[in-house]
Formats: structure tokens, sequence, C-alpha cells
């Protein structure tokens, strides 16, 4: 049974002032009560502490990151890996050199120096000779070639043959890099991406007027995803012009056709965080439409690739969201939904309209409705401790949760009961419909709930700043 | 040629059953033999008769309706293989077996018509070695308990485990198959 009181004694309350600073004053040492709970004052070091351990996770030794750098250069690298082996083989040639014509070398560095020597102080030693030679081997590996001495025996010009080819490769390689780049710039673009910054990033499939208005939203919120990958055939004018003016993201576009498995590949879909289908108005007349079954369809494919990855589909026809559910989509947003709720409310709740335009319009860069992740510390305790924490510590009003609920598995719902025949039917059919027999997790939401409402590491925080 | 009472004993339902009264029953039993791939029991048909297996391998199948390529089709899928072990039978199955084999010295078929009068055979029952077996008919067997009541205890006990379990399982298979197909509708 419903124990709240009646929607009019809520709305117009016949309270005396007397009253109502009894309810005032009892508020006030409930929350005098909470802010000295160990719990809360303990809360204040809360926050640090975990930006503390974040910032501990990221940090890495300076040497080994640079070692690291030079590693994955000479595996990903052809020309560096080249250089570095033909550097081997000229020192290595060297070496040799030094060792079959040490009296050529040696004495033409005397005659050149002329008395004053590094190692050899007078007289010039092997070591001074060494760095003579390789000297004399860097200059005709690099075709300079001065002239002043060169190899006598058989074997000395034959390890000078193998320098001068050595020079021949790095000159090929090196030459056919920067006509690679060249010729890749001209045919696609940013056609490479560089795959280690992509990671929990966004992918927008799609073009309309909505676009650069979800991109300035995100780019204001500090906290989402900062890497946004633009797929879609819209003219590169506009979506070059689209593409600057946000402080924080770093935007790329992929030119070719989204509904193609190859193409969301390439936007490295299966590491996304978000992967957003939108109403694709490219190439488009403005009294044309746009192809909501390519909607449907690219869900299908971005499922096929990642089964994990959150879809969020816009569509513009409803019909269209029964065939995203099948389709698996996280989340499907359909415009115009709340418009009768909204016009109803300027009846019934004047005011309620505008608060929400006031809310979601209006939103300023660190003001209004937003969800922020719950310090971990503050997992398992009761709503209105974590309700007085985000109170007292920040001014932030809690309205209430997003939590994640863990995907229905068919599999793990039928355990062992009832015949193996029928559990291995129903599996071998629904697999036959292309029916996966788990869902994806999704996020529903909690909105003020009891004081005794426990929350754990599933909930992040809906809070008002 | 009827089986000895010993053989009768080894039949599950007839474990507990006195020596003196498997020899009653084992009187009204006729052994018969078949060749593998012999119908021993259809489904949907019905019957008052039990079949007892003295000697080879069975294969239990249902009917399933199933979606192929070609569209719908009724396609019979094996459930369980039955073989007994004391004797075990005289040659090797004519196909390899893609389900679970339970092996008993020896195993009675369709007991419900010990209880039921023309009672629903609720799955196919085929050969797949040379099979020996016995029919004990519904009369045959009442007149029997009529004549030594101690015999209905233990056997319809049996006979009402069984049903008990079957019970059970269909009870877990319509909570399957109503939670996939609510599952099915929602994607």
């Amino acid at each position: 049974m419903n124990n709240d009181p009646p929607l009019d004694q809520i709305q117009e309350p016949e309270v005396s002032t007397s009253e109502l600073d009894e309810v005032i004053g009892a508020n006030k040492d409930l929350f005098d009560k909470l802010n000295k709970i160990p719990e809360i004052e303990a809360l204040g070091t809360v926050v640090e502490e975990d930006e503390e351990s974040e910032k501990k996770g990221d940090e890495t030794h300076p040497l080994l990151d640079v070692v690291h750098k030079i590693k994955s250069l000479y595996t990903e690298n052809d020309l560096v890996r080249y250089a570095a082996w033909a550097m081997v083989m000229i020192l290595i040639s060297t070496t040799a050199l030094t060792i079959l014509e040490y009296d050529m070398f040696n004495s033409n560095l005397a005659e050149d120096v002329d008395g004053s020597f590094i190692f050899g102080k007078t007289e010039p030693n092997w070591l001074d000779t060494f760095f003579h030679t390789f000297w004399w081997s860097v200059v005709t590996f690099t075709t300079v070639g001065y002239g002043d001495v060169s190899p006598i025996t058989h074997l000395g010009k034959f390890l000078t043959i193998i320098i001068m080819l050595l020079n021949f490769g790095v000159v090929t390689l090196l030459g056919g890099a920067v006509a690679s780049v060249l010729v890749a710039e001209r045919l696609k673009g940013d056609d490479t991406l560089d795959e280690s910054k992509f990671n929990d990033h966004l992918v927008i499939a799609g073009w309309n007027a909505t676009v650069p208005s979800i991109l300035k939203l995100i780019d204001a919120n500090e906290d989402s995803t900062d890497v946004v990958i633009l797929v879609n055939v819209t003219d590169r004018d506009i979506i070059q012009r689209a593409m600057t003016g946000y402080e924080r993201l770093d935007i790329t576009h992929i030119s070719e056709n989204f509904t193609h498995e190859s193409v969301l590949r390439k936007a490295f879909l299966e590491k996304a965080g978000t992967f957003m289908i939108l109403p694709d108005n490219s190439g488009l007349l403005p009294h044309e439409e746009p192809d909501e079954d390519k909607t449907v369809l690219t869900c299908l494919t971005a499922k096929s690739i990642s089964e994990s990855c959150n879809v969020v589909a816009h569509v513009l026809d409803v019909e269209n969201v029964s065939h995203l559910q099948r389709a698996n989509a996280n989340e499907i947003v359909v415009p115009d939904e709340h418009v009768p709720h909204l016009l109803a409310k300027h009846v019934t709740d004047p005011g309620v309209p505008q608060f929400f335009d006031d809310l979601i319009l209006k939103e300023e860069d660190d003001k209004g409705l937003q969800e922020v992740k719950i310090p971990r510390t503050l997992k398992g305790q009761t709503h209105n401790k974590i309700s007085a924490f985000y109170k007292f510590k920040y001014g932030w009003l809690l309205v209430g949760y997003a939590i994640r609920k863990a995907g229905f598995s068919l599999d793990e719902q039928m355990g062992e009961s009832g015949s193996p025949l029928i559990r291995n039917m129903i599996k071998e059919q629904l697999d036959g419909a292309g029916i996966n027999l788990t869902s994806d997790e999704h996020v529903v939401v909690e909105i003020n709930p009891p004081d005794d409402y426990k929350i754990d590491k599933k909930h992040s925080a809906l809070v008002l700043r | 040629m009827n089986p000895s009472a010993e053989q009768i004993q080894k039949i599950n339902h007839f474990s507990k059953v006195h020596i003196d009264m498997c020899a009653k029953i084992a009187s009204v039993v006729e052994i018969q033999e078949c060749g593998p791939k012999e119908q021993l029991l259809t489904e949907g048909d019905t019957g008052d008769t039990m079949v007892l297996v003295f000697q080879g391998q069975v294969e239990v199948s249902k009917n399933m309706m199933v979606k192929t390529a070609s569209g719908i089709a009724t396609s019979r899928k094996p459930i369980i293989r039955l073989e007994t072990t004391d004797p075990p039978p005289a040659s090797e199955p004519e196909t390899e077996s893609t389900v679970f084999v339970v092996e008993a010295p020896a195993f009675g078929i369709g007991e419900f018509s010990l209880v039921l009068d023309n009672a629903i055979r609720t799955a196919h029952v085929h050969s797949t070695t040379p099979v020996q077996y016995g029919i004990l008919s519904l009369d045959d067997f009442t007149n029997i308990v009529k004549e030594n009541p101690e015999i209905g205890g233990s056997v319809y006990f049996e006979v009402a485990k069984s049903a008990v379990n079957n019970l059970a399982t269909a009870s877990g298979d319509i909570s399957n198959l109503t939670q996939a197909f609510f599952f099915a509708l929602t994607r």
C-alpha cells in the first residue's frame, strides 16, 4: 500500500510558520548529524586519495618509456630497422678495414693531422685509425666521397662495395617512405590512423545538423572522451569547418560508407567506448529524408564486430525502434518523444517545462545535470550519506543514480533445469535465428531513492551542479 | 521361451520383488528377438504393454519441429541410449551414439502401461543392436498383482518415482521454453 500523501497536499501544504521552522530545524539537525558521522568526516580526503592513486597508476619510469619508444620505433618502422642494421654492418666493415688496411689508413691519418691525436698524442694509435676508418666509411656510405683515401687490397675494396650497397638500400627505402606518405595523403588524407590513441573513443556514424552541437557538448564536459571519429561521406569542406574550434576534442574524419564492416573496423569500433548512429543527411537534398534502414544495418554490423560495443542510435521514424531493439542497440533516441509531456506540463505543472529548458538547453560548461563517478570508497554506503557527501563537499544536489545493469543470459538462466534435449534445441534454434543468448549491459536510472538505498560499484551519481 | 526369474529381477522396476514373484511375472513373458533398426515403440501410439529388454542396446528419440534451411521440418532427435550390461549387446551398435548411453543389467521401457490402460507412448524406441526382449501386458500384470498384492507396492513405487522425475523435468522444460520465448520476443 502506498503511504505517500496525496499530490494536492504536497503542492499546497497547509503548515503554520512554527511547523515550518520545526521541519527546517529537524532537517538541519539531520544534516548536522550526517555531517558529523565518521564516514562523512573522512570523505574530505576520499577524492584526493582516488586522484592520487590514479596518478600513481599512470606514472612509469622515464627510462623505460624511452626504451619502449625505441623498441616500438624499431619494430614498426622498416627504415629505422634497416638503418640500424646498416650501422651494424658499417661498424663490422670498418673494423675489418681497420685491420686489413691499417697501414694505409694510419699513414693517411698521420699525414692529414700532423701530430695531434686524441688517443695516441703524437702518433696515431689503432683507436685513432679506427675512428679515421669509420669517418671514411660514413663519407663513402653517404656518397659524399672526398676521395682523400681509398682501400688498396681486394678484400678492402670488397668491404667498400658492401658499404656502398647498404647506402643504396637506405636511399631507396627513404625515397619510398616519403613517396608513400605523399601518395597516401593525396589519395585518402587521413586513411591510416594511429591506433594507439583510439581506445574508449567515440565514433559518430552519419552526418546532420545536430553533430556540431553534440561535439560542442562533449567538448564542454571534461570527464568525457576527447577522441572522436566521424564516419560519413559529407563534403570534406563542411566536415573540416565542423571539426575546428574545440578546446579538447581530437577529431578524425573517415570519408567512407559507414554501413561497411571494413570501414567500421578502420574506426577501431571494437575498442570504442560509444558508437553513435545518426540519421545521415550526407549527399541529400533539403527535402529528402535520410534512409534509416542504414541505421539498423549499421547497428547489426557494429554488434557483429563487437557485441559489447555501446550503440546509441537516433531514429526519426518510431517504426524503426523495434528493428533497432532486435538489432540489439543499447540506447535508442527518438525525437519529439518528450514533447507531449512537456506540453501537458505547461497546463498541469507550470514551471516544470521551463525547468527542463534551463536544465538541458542552457547547460553551461560546469553547470547542469551531470553524471559523475562515485568515489570507490563510498561504494556500499546508503543514499543519504552519498547525498550529504555531494552537498557538503561540492554543493551539488544528488538527484539519482545511473546504474549499469548486467545483461541477461538465457544460458545461465536455464542452468541445468529441464532436459538437455530441450535446452540444446533452444540454443540451436535461437542461434540459427541469429539471436544471441546474452543481452547487453544497459543503463537504468533510479531517481530520488529512499534514504537507506544502498549503492554498489555499478552506480554512478546524477548530480545537479 | 520364457525368461528366468533372475532376468526379470535384473530390471530396475522389479529389483525389490521377491524371486518367487519374479518367476510368476516371467511365466507370462515370452522372449523375442529382433535385429538392429527395429522400431519397438512409436511416439504418440497408445499401448498397454511394457517392453522388458534383456540384452542389447536401444535408442530413445522424440519428434521435434525445428527450423532448417528449407523451412520448418519435423526432425527425430535422439535423447538417450539404454544398453544392457548382463549380458552385454551381442554386437557393436549400427551407428555411433551422439547422446549419453545409460548402462543397466537389464531395463524396462513403457512402464506407464503397468498403471494406465492405453498409455500414450512419449517417445520412439528403436534397436541399435540385436535385441532380446519380452512383453509384459497390463492384463497379465494386473492379474498377478490381484493374486499377489505385495508385488504392487514396490513396482508401483518405481513407476511413480519415474513419473515424478518426468514431471520435474517437464516443469523445467516449460520454464526454459517460456523464458526462451519471451527472450526471443524482446530481441
